[in-house]
């Protein structure tokens, strides 16, 4: 488990909700583009390289696709490639088609991470202080649907061999599959009885229920919960400023590069690898533990 | 002090004219450990529920149950849903949550305490049960003896005062069976919790228990010490819990002695020092003469494995059963026996090695061809078995396999229905049946293929000691027939009585194969109990009616 | 994935005619002869000059906002037959390389084609009332430039509002009544 996974469940949201909103809400490329190598990097950490790598290609298809996709629809932009039904098609376009893709890819990636981190109790806790009754619906749900899955798989094996839809062709396979999905469904709602009578044996249905969770506030989050504060106001101040602004059409503006900006993009660029630099410094920090063992 | 009254207590389900109950009448007190043992559809069960008041079901009762000298209808909600815990047969249904934290704390959620609160009891619950390793797991990663042991705890985190449990062991294997019966001791003993429980185990609980109820066909039989039960029902004739009684005491009943009932193993070897001598040590048995048969299962090398990354499942095994035999198999709790059956039915390929069936390579068959008139496999479960609205449904879905006209099928199915005498249930939903009686039909369903050789997974689970016996017979019969049959199963003392020859299934692989008589004997642990309590005498008892005979031919002459 | 992307391409590729700069500027003009039907165009955008203020900081230039307004002044174009609106439009922005940009009319709802921005100047480019009207012989027609088919001497402008058409002496409800 990263670093960053331990942290308590509201840090680790309000942080997605950030990113999220950083990464949607401005157009700058350089923005743009941390935010993408912030989420590579983090993915990076999660899971092994190898793993990245075989996705590679995909994302490289993704943006290319999206890349293109808008120029055929924005004619906007002074330099024309060419004429395409009388409308231009133009290099800033292209820039700008180029930018949104890798805005769509750096949420793929941010959702991926979070994903993995943000597992299904931790969700629980955040939506059970709201509606308790809700989470404990989707807890029972996340419980049956492996289990579900389970028990078609042995439905299935037994009906094979008693001979059931033993024939190689299409339309036996489709029916021994829907004979299969109806066991399924009356096997379901007979045992379910049963899990319904140990609820209301242990008491559901009483009135005021609580939500309990396992998570605690360490004094590591409240330091989050600082630093993602500051970081807002730093923001907001910048793109109140106009530091944030980059003109696509109809030429391309200039990046920035006053020592304000500058200080902007570092600070954006910080919040978005916050993830992985802390992940690296916790392996940093266990290697010299170790060698001094 | 009383903590449970029950007076008078009569129950009948709606639509149906016999009673599930009649007038039931005793009481428990506190600290007490009952178990309540009877036949299959004796009330057992229904009694159970009516105690606790969120379970009890429909219909016409009369009489009342007074808890701690309140009535029933009289507790208030908090009360009746916390100080009464109630544990259920199936371990996998009880579970709720996605967690094994979540679920602990589930009943304290429910009762509304605040996290603080929550988090102390269930720290100190998993504590108690040893479950602080696996706390943060999810809930489907768990054993079936894990799971049990869940719910368990998850009701004792209410902190009840009287735990009821209905049959909690039937699904287990028999470790996780013998550690979940040593707990309910540890929580009798340490923390002075009643405990009322229904079991068809009885070899372990009986010692145990401070006494022991017996119902019969509704009414209440007996309700006394165990040792006195075990006395007394000697006196009773055709009653139908005397099947299920633990060795000692059925050796006991089956000879005529001034000892005390025994209960334990130890007891049964002292009373029977006491009383027998051991001149005749070995009893005589006729050669169970197979001819040469030709083999109808042949694994020769056989290595398997579900994906290439796990690890290997079988390794290297070698395995011939011969035509028109029973052949059991035993083993610990996941060792691979169902993959093993599995192979053999042709659902999992091996990766090495070969099997055939009557000769002919098991990949050379082609499509349903040997499952007809061929080979069946009835899985654990067999429920999964069913998947029409009654049992007759379900059994004429087979004429498409058989590619026979209504009319054959129908004949068949009267048959079939003669031979098992389930000719009530074919109108039934298949739900609705009772364990053995699901069982049954599924053995019925799988008749109508004609096999000759049938595969059997656990098929005594779950089952009382009636169908048991039943099942025996039925498979003798089949046997008779020149069915093969294969079995694999945790339950000694029913491969004891059933089986040609007996295997242990350990570390990937078959070792010792044998006759029962040679296997058990060289066992100390994977054998019947009623070898263990005669082995320091006589050298070949295998079962109860063993040790009987062998006891009858050495009386002690006083 | 793929097998969407060839399809794109393929129906994409059927319906598209591809012309490189050169090419699309290489355009002929028809020289005007005595008894050829003759139409007028213009484009202005004036009334930005009165509400800089809101034009898009992107825009202020003369490039895209002329000192006078004027984008093509009034110049005579030869009509062939069957001309709409839109296709001498087409021709002279082609023929003076004025930048503009049109949605066709198999792509939107009212079955004509529709001007999204002509020399960079598009829809809210200033304020969120601004965008382009064309008017033939003074007033407004109302309905889609691919719709209207032209006569001879006709004059066609192009105005660029800021106000919805009231600064253009023409507005969507003015008209109606």
């Amino acid at each position: 488990m990263s670093r960053f996974e331990s942290f308590h469940p509201l840090v680790i949201f309000l942080y997605y909700v950030i990113v999220l909103f950083v990464t949607m809400f401005t157009n700058h490329p350089i923005v743009l583009l941390c935010a993408l190598t912030g989420g590579i990097a983090f993915s990076g950490t999660l899971s092994t390289g190898r793993q990245l790598l075989s996705d590679i290609g995909f994302y490289l298809l993704l943006f290319i696709l999206l890349s293109l996709a808008n120029p055929l629809f924005t004619h906007n932009g002074e330099t024309v490639l060419f004429f395409m039904n009388d409308n231009p098609v133009t290099k800033e376009a292209f820039v700008y088609g180029e930018f949104i893709a890798i805005m769509i890819i750096a949420v793929i990636f941010w959702s991926k991470c979070l994903n993995q981190v943000m597992t299904t109790d931790k969700v629980l806790f955040l939506f059970g202080r709201v509606v308790p009754k809700l989470s404990l619906i989707l807890a029972m749900a996340l419980r049956f649907i492996p289990l579900f899955k389970r028990q078609a798989i042995i439905i299935n094996n037994s009906q094979k061999t008693m001979g059931l839809y033993a024939a190689d062709n299409i339309p036996d396979k489709v029916k021994g599959t829907v004979r299969v999905f109806d066991s399924l469904i009356g096997w379901s709602i007979e045992n379910s009885l049963e899990t319904a009578d140990s609820m209301k044996a242990r008491g559901y249905g009483l009135p005021e229920r609580s939500a309990f969770s396992i998570f605690s506030m360490h004094r590591s989050d409240l330091m989050m919960f600082g630093l993602m504060a500051f970081f807002l106001l730093l923001f907001f101040t910048g793109k109140h400023a106009g530091l944030l602004i980059f003109q696509y059409y109809p030429t391309l503006g200039q990046i920035n590069c006053s020592g304000r900006s500058v200080v902007l993009y570092a600070l954006i660029a910080l919040f978005m690898f916050f993830p992985s630099i802390i992940e690296i410094m916790e392996k940093i920090k266990w290697k010299y533990l170790e060698s001094k063992i | 002090m009383e903590i449970l009254r029950v007076e008078n207590l009569n129950f009948s389900y709606p639509l149906r004219e016999e009673q599930a109950l009649t007038d039931i009448s005793f009481n428990v007190k506190e600290g007490e450990f009952i178990v309540v043992c009877g036949e299959s559809g004796c009330g057992k069960t229904t009694l159970l529920k009516l105690i606790k008041r969120e379970l009890a079901p429909c219909g016409e009762k009369s009489g009342t149950i007074y808890y701690k000298g309140i009535r029933q209808e009289d507790l208030d909600d908090r009360t009746s849903a916390c100080k009464i815990g109630f544990v259920m047969q199936n371990p996998e249904n009880q579970i709720v949550t996605e967690k094994v934290w979540h679920e602990l704390a589930f009943g304290l959620e429910n009762m509304g305490l605040q996290t603080e609160t929550i988090r102390r009891r269930v720290g100190e619950m998993a504590s108690f049960f040893g479950i602080q390793n696996w706390f943060r797991n999810k809930t489907d990663e768990l054993s079936g003896g894990q799971k049990q042991i869940l719910n368990l705890a998850s009701v004792m985190v209410m902190q009840p005062e009287i735990l009821i449990l209905d049959e909690p062991t039937s699904q287990l294997d028999p470790i996780a069976a013998s550690d979940f019966i040593n707990t309910l001791y540890k929580l009798n003993q340490d923390m002075g919790l009643t405990i009322l429980m229904t079991e068809h185990r009885l070899e372990e609980v009986f010692p145990i228990a401070d006494r022991v109820l017996v119902l019969n066909k509704s009414k209440v039989l007996l309700f006394d010490e165990p040792r006195m039960v075990g006395e007394k029902l000697k006196n009773v004739e055709n009653n139908g819990v005397s099947r299920g009684l633990p060795s000692a005491i059925r050796i006991y009943q089956g000879l005529q002695n001034n000892s005390a009932c025994p209960l334990t193993v130890k007891e049964g070897r002292e009373c029977l020092a006491k009383n027998y001598t051991n001149k005749i040590r070995t009893l005589k048995r006729e050669k169970r003469c197979l001819p040469a048969a030709e083999p109808a299962i042949e694994l020769k090398n056989v290595w398997f494995r579900y994906l290439r990354e796990s690890p290997d499942i079988i390794e290297d095994l070698n395995l011939t059963v011969k035509k028109g035999e029973i052949v059991c198999l035993l083993g610990g709790n996941g060792s691979g026996k169902t993959t093993l059956l599995g192979v053999i039915a042709g659902s999992n390929r091996p990766y090495r090695g070969r099997v055939k069936i009557f000769g002919k390579n098991i990949r050379k068959f082609k499509g349903r061809e040997l499952y007809v008139n061929g080979l069946t496999l009835l899985p654990q479960n067999p429920q999964t078995v069913f998947i029409k609205e009654t049992v007759l449904d379900d059994y004429r879905e087979l004429c498409k396999v058989l590619d026979c006209d209504q009319k054959a099928i129908d004949h068949r199915i009267e048959r079939i229905a003669e031979r098992l005498s389930i000719g009530d249930f074919l109108n039934i939903h298949p739900y609705d049946l009772s364990g053995g009686e699901q069982q049954k039909a599924a053995i019925g369903k799988i008749l109508l293929l004609e096999p000759r050789i049938i595969l059997l997974d656990e098929p005594t689970k779950g089952i009382d000691a009636g169908y048991k016996d039943q099942m025996c017979t039925l498979l003798k019969e089949l046997k008779d027939d020149g069915i093969t049959i294969v079995i694999v199963s945790h339950d000694v003392e029913f491969c004891a009585h059933i089986a040609d020859r007996c295997g242990m299934f350990f570390d990937r692989t078959i070792i010792s194969f044998g006759e029962p008589e040679e296997f058990f004997c060289n066992n100390n642990f994977y054998t019947t109990v009623a070898n263990r309590i005669s082995r320091t005498m006589f050298d070949n008892a295998i079962t109860t009616e063993d040790v009987i005979e062998l006891c009858r031919m050495n009386e002690r002459d006083e | 994935m793929i097998g969407f992307a060839v399809l794109f391409i393929v129906i994409a590729v059927s319906r598209i005619e591809i012309l490189s700069v050169d090419e699309y500027y290489l355009t002929h003009i028809d020289d005007i002869k005595k008894d050829s039907q003759v139409v007028t165009v213009s484009i202005r955008c004036d009334t930005i000059l009165n509400n800089m203020d809101k034009l898009a900081p992107e825009l202020r230039d003369e490039k895209y906002v002329p000192r006078d307004g004027i984008i093509l002044e009034e110049t005579q174009y030869v009509l062939r037959p069957g001309d709409t609106v839109f296709d001498v439009l087409n021709r002279a922005v082609r023929y003076n390389k004025i930048h503009m940009e049109y949605q066709g009319e198999r792509d939107n709802v009212y079955g004509s084609a529709y001007i999204r921005g002509i020399n960079h100047l598009y829809e809210y480019s200033c304020g969120h009332l601004s965008g382009w009207m064309y008017k033939v012989n003074g007033k407004y027609p109302g309905y889609g430039i691919s719709k209207y088919k032209l006569k001879d001497r006709d004059k066609v402008e192009f105005v660029y509002t800021c106000d919805l058409g009231r600064d253009v002496g023409g507005s969507f409800y003015s008209e109606r009544n």
